[in-house]
């Protein structure tokens, strides 16, 4: 119900602190706003600072991930904050062995495991490092191996007992649970004398031993670049076509709308799936897909606004005073668009990474080792029953991602839209 | 129960039993306030007006002065605004103090509204027949579809529609023919008071006229008593019999409409009288009242056209004056007609 | 009788006998607009499939080749060619391509199975639709639902826990959504089956006459059978309803709230109408038509996570097969797909012009 003064203020009619407020920067603004709109304030604020924080982890994500996304640097399949098995040497109480190291030179020394553990693998790598120290010692002989597989721990530690074997390598699990069985055997300490930290991993390791934290964090790199590549490819092409449509109408403005609606009814995924598979796997076509997906979004919004805009009576008034086209459009027409395509544009960036995702996730388009949340995703499914991590977290970091764009966007339209208000 | 008249100290008796002249309705020191971005706002600011049985009362002001949310203040449909002081006697209650559900009853039955955009206050879904026949029995549960029907039909008819038209949809009929259905949906029920919010904003100079006809017909043959809110002077002296004058939330001055016109009192009311162009004077210039309206985050301190007022005198910027009579029934609210110890020496003359 | 005519039947006749209603009862102009319309829908089909058939038409490299593979020898690769007709021009590969289209000739599936592709699709565009129409069915009436209900409770803890979990729904993977719920009920829970539209055993039991197993199973009185369906029915269907009622909620409490705010609602309320009745009768109906028009395009959205529904929940359905069969560049079976996926939009697209027309009668023809 306020009416606007038509004169000057005056000092008698305007306080001087209204005065003030209007002078007042727009932070000053906006932290008043909160007063006004309520929840609506912190649905927009929340969801900014969330977009913040993706944006940044999304360009330095060097600066987040503690280890290398695609490198091998644990066990596979290790689940969150587990630590994983420490392989020992299991030797003779009354025996002289201590340690690899003191296994004879150029001897094929029988060392007895389990099947299927990374045993072996810890054996020979500590065998191959102590030739190594001795090379570069100036010395020479090499420490040699001859594993014996067994079905079973017990079976393995039964060969060291029978002397068949020297050593036994298996998991310190594994023989805590046997100790017992076996009086005459000890535990001589980790196979690998080189200073190991056994660390867990916060969200655990895939089944090729990858860090999934760092995978999720290489992962948003990747999210925003197809995110905002496709978003503004779209925007780049949708918004002005929609304001030539618009603007020029007739001929034009149907056959654009005509091709616009049929992309725009169509089964985006679909389509996008049928634009990858036809122009092949790489990320860039990745981003030419979703774009195209888009770009009958921008259009019509942006028509529509323009053909609004152009029966405004202002436009008509700038008209009949001889402004040119050119002006018209990019004076009165144009600014009256940004509003509806700033918006646009935040819940694009959402459904344009939910999209990529989905792509990736039916395997079209990135190279296979890429660390993407639909790839990890995918290549997850297999391991449901054993490693449920695998699919929880991807997919939890391209929900909050969305989310935190489509929330900004909801917010920002509840605070703009003025048919919203209650009266 | 009976109770006073705020302003005239008559008895406001009980609907049926009012003869013409009676207080119906009267509003005492009723506030209606609005929370902005930037501050409060009382749009109505204790207002206190009796409306008497039978009369049409013209209740006119520029944009913006309250007399809409007045209007709807009556009906206790304010939202989001708050009627924050004040009470509303009807029917021997106070209006403010009944249920949600009371009122709801009491709207469209004994209270009716005609707004003022009759292009969008119809349901485009529904046909007219419908929207009538729907009001009769939400507040009469007991009559039958056909006999609903049959008042409806009757009821457009007597409004100038044809009959066969009542299937019809609202956006096949024109503006002047919605503002009938308008009142005749106020009339399903036989309401005592029918409150019109600029009801010929939105028509054209000829159906205005033929409307307003039908407002006095209809007073006449319904025993209605209507207030007409309007900011069209000429509509006020063609149809009125009494008009108040409300200016930024308050009232002005309130008289017979002869005595309006011939005898203004407020300086505003002079004013708004003065701008009406004649077209017999040869003036050489249209006559404009210095300033605007006021910011109602600030109305001037004091009387609230004293910034404008040619006969401002010291205590106007000072104290309020009060709303009441000056000559008989003719009140008005301004310190040229009002005594005061504070009053000094002799204010401007008209 | 062929499957796919059979779904066809009981689709189509639901809806030719529709149309004959609205268009014996609607006035002159209606009927006008419904012949138009379904005129229209001719072209639209057409222009899809147009572009479904230059699309695949124009990809780089050799479609042979990389089919049959490097090892194929020129002799091999000629006569397939020729089979095909991939030598021919392209305007009368164009010409033979829409008859073959028309008559339902839709080649064979020339990798894996070999067989007519119209049979592989015969069986699986029934279990697409047993999937989709629970998920619609759900994804409308919840989101109608609980819109109107956060509409008409704005700005109160309703309003905003609704908005929140649309909001939360719809930021969703389907996949992962999917994937989860398996991983829930399925696997950590055993309530529900893994894969799969009905038990192994118990499909040995059942008449698939329909293909639409819901049917079949209730039609031959096999109460066995339709306990599996629907066991098997259920998480696939939750998944991809729930998404898509994220979309209907925010959609359906938008429009309520600015129909609420209509002069006419308020008019309304001036003659104390019951504020139930205003709800439903004034703001619900009036709020219902921009979201019927917005429903024909949450079909593109169905059909999008159908493919992805079906491909977490391994539903013998035509998105999974579309799928397949890009990853094994049958190009042959993914042009009929697509263009199977296009009629339906099209038919989609003229049902929901037709239902608005004549739920509104402000439109004019």
């Amino acid at each position: 119900m306020a009416t606007e003064l038509e004169s000057p203020p005056d000092p008698g009619q305007v306080p001087q602190w209204e005065l003030e407020l209007q002078q007042v920067g727009l932070v000053r603004r906006m932290l008043r706003a909160r007063r006004w709109h309520g929840t609506d304030w912190w649905f927009v604020a929340i969801s900014s600072v969330m977009v913040a924080a993706f944006l940044v982890i999304a360009v330095f994500p060097q600066w987040f991930a503690s280890h290398d996304p695609l490198e091998q640097v644990g066990p596979r399949l290790l689940s969150p904050g587990e630590l994983p098995e420490q392989e020992i040497l299991v030797v003779p109480v009354d025996g002289s062995i201590a340690a690899i190291s003191d296994f004879e030179l150029d001897v094929r020394t029988p060392v007895a495991v389990a099947q299927d553990t990374p045993s072996s693998d810890a054996a020979r790598d500590e065998a191959d490092r102590i030739t190594d120290e001795i090379a570069a010692a100036g010395g020479e002989g090499r420490v040699r191996l001859r594993i014996a597989r067994f079905e079973t721990v017990g079976e393995a530690l039964d060969s060291v007992v029978a002397g068949d074997a020297v050593a036994a390598v298996i998991s310190s699990t594994a023989f805590d649970d046997l100790t017992a069985d076996f009086p005459t055997l000890q535990s001589s300490g980790a196979v690998s004398s080189a200073a190991q930290d056994a660390t867990s991993f916060p969200l655990g390791t895939n089944q090729v031993g990858q860090d999934v934290l760092s995978r999720l964090i290489w992962g948003a790199r990747i999210a925003v670049i197809i995110g905002f590549s496709a978003s503004i490819a779209s925007f780049v092409v949708g918004v002005p076509l929609g304001l030539l449509a618009g603007f020029i109408g007739g001929k034009t403005d149907r056959a654009l709308t005509l091709i616009m609606d049929s992309i725009y009814a169509f089964p985006g995924l679909i389509l996008a799936i049928a634009i990858a598979a036809v122009l092949g796997p790489s990320i860039f076509n990745i981003i030419v897909a979703i774009a195209v997906l888009y770009i009958p979004t921008y259009y019509r919004i942006v028509r529509g606004q323009t053909l609004q805009s152009k029966e405004e009576l202002y436009v008509e008034a700038a008209r009949s005073l001889g402004a040119k086209s050119k002006v018209i459009l990019g004076r009165y027409i144009f600014p009256n668009v940004i509003p509806s395509v700033a918006v646009i544009f935040s819940v694009n960036v959402a459904d344009a990474i939910l999209t990529g995702a989905g792509l990736s996730f039916l395997g079209l388009g990135l190279p296979p080792s890429t660390p993407d949340w639909g790839i990890d995703l995918a290549r997850g499914q297999e391991f449901i029953r054993s490693a449920w991590w695998l699919i929880t977290f991807p997919g939890l970091a391209v929900m909050l991602v969305v989310l935190a764009f489509t929330m900004m966007g909801e917010g920002l339209v509840e605070i703009f839209n003025p048919k919203l208000r209650e009266r | 129960m009976v109770n006073e008249g705020a302003i005239t100290g008559e008895r406001v008796t009980m609907g049926w039993s009012l003869k013409a002249g009676e207080v119906l309705y009267s509003l005492r020191d009723v506030s209606v306030d609005y929370g902005t971005r930037t501050g409060l706002v009382k749009a109505v600011d204790r207002v206190s007006l009796d409306i008497r049985k039978g009369e049409i009362l013209g209740l006119v002001g520029e944009s913006g002065c309250g007399k809409s949310t007045l209007g709807k203040a009556m009906l206790r449909m304010t939202r989001p605004g708050k009627i924050s002081t004040g009470e509303l006697w009807f029917d021997g209650v106070d209006l403010l103090t009944l249920s949600q559900r009371r009122m709801r009853e009491l709207r469209g039955a004994r209270l009716g509204m005609v707004f003022q955009d009759p292009m969008t206050s119809l349901n485009p879904l529904s046909k007219i027949v419908d929207h009538l026949t729907e009001t009769v029995r939400t507040h009469e549960p007991k009559v039958s579809e056909a006999a609903a029907r049959d008042r409806a039909e009757r009821l457009i008819g007597r409004l100038g529609l044809r009959e066969e038209r009542i299937d019809d949809y609202p956006h096949q009929f024109s503006g002047g023919m919605r503002q009938r259905i308008m009142i005749a949906l106020a009339l399903a029920l036989r309401a005592d008071l029918v409150i019109a919010d600029e009801p010929t904003t939105a028509l054209d100079v000829i159906v205005e006229a033929q409307f307003l006809d039908l407002l006095r017909e209809l007073r006449d043959e319904f025993d209605l008593t209507i207030v007409l809110i309007t900011h069209n002077l000429g509509v006020v002296a063609e149809v009125a019999d009494r008009v108040a004058v409300m200016y930024a939330g308050r009232m002005a001055e309130l008289a017979s409409v002869s005595d309006l016109f011939l005898d203004t009192k407020h300086p505003y009311a002079q004013g708004l009288l003065r701008a009406v162009p004649n077209i017999e004077l040869d003036d050489a210039e249209l006559y404009q009242m210095e300033g605007a309206p006021p910011n109602l985050l600030h109305t001037p301190h004091g009387c609230a056209f004293h910034p404008r007022c040619p006969a401002a005198m010291p205590i106007c910027s000072d104290q309020q004056p009060a709303f009441q009579p000056v000559v008989g029934d003719h009140h008005a609210a301004c310190w040229l007609y009002e005594d005061h110890p504070d009053k000094g020496g002799d204010g401007g003359v008209r | 009788m062929h499957p796919l005519l059979i779904v066809f039947l009981i689709f189509g006749v639901p809806a030719v006998l529709g149309l004959a209603w609205v268009f014996l009862r609607g006035s002159e102009s209606l009927r006008r607009y419904i012949l138009t319309r379904i005129a229209l829908t001719v072209p639209m089909v057409l222009i899809l499939i147009s572009v479904v058939f230059l699309v695949l038409r124009v990809m780089p490299g050799d479609v042979v080749s990389s089919t049959l593979g490097p090892k194929a020898s020129d002799a091999t690769r000629a006569s397939i060619t020729e089979a095909l007709g991939l030598d021919d021009p392209l305007i009368v590969q164009y010409f033979k391509f829409l008859g073959d289209v028309v008559t339902l000739d839709l080649g064979d599936s020339f990798i894996g199975a070999r067989r007519p592709i119209v049979d592989e699709l015969g069986e699986r565009l029934p279990a697409t639709l047993e999937l989709i129409i629970p998920a619609a069915i759900f994804a409308l009436g919840s989101g109608i639902l609980f819109g109107t209900y956060a509409a008409i409770r704005r700005k109160r803890p309703a309003d905003y826990g609704f908005r929140l979990y649309s909001v939360i729904v719809y930021s969703m993977p389907i996949f992962w959504l999917g994937l989860l719920l398996r991983l829930v009920f399925s696997v950590w829970l055993d309530w529900t089956p893994i894969a799969g539209r009905i038990d192994v055993v118990t499909n040995t039991t059942l008449d698939r006459t329909t293909n639409l197993l819901f049917v079949d199973s209730i039609i031959s009185g096999n109460w066995e059978a339709l306990k599996s369906v629907l066991h098997h029915m259920i998480l696939p269907a939750l998944t991809l309803g729930l998404v898509l009622s994220g979309v209907f909620v925010r959609l359906t409490r938008i429009n309520v709230i600015e129909t609420l705010q209509e002069d006419y609602v308020i008019a309304a309320r001036a003659r104390g109408i019951r504020e139930r009745a205003v709800t439903y009768g004034y703001a619900l109906k009036n709020a219902m038509i921009p979201v019927v028009t917005v429903i024909g395009l949450q079909v593109a959205i169905l059909l999008a996570g159908a493919v992805l529904t079906e491909t977490v929940f391994n539903w013998p359905g035509m998105g999974r097969y579309l799928i397949q069969r890009i990853l094994l560049r049958d190009f042959q079976a993914v042009q009929s797909t697509v263009a199977v996926f296009a009629l339906f939009v099209a038919m989609i697209s003229l049902a929901v012009d037709v239902i608005y027309s004549v739920l509104d009668p402000r439109v004019k023809y």
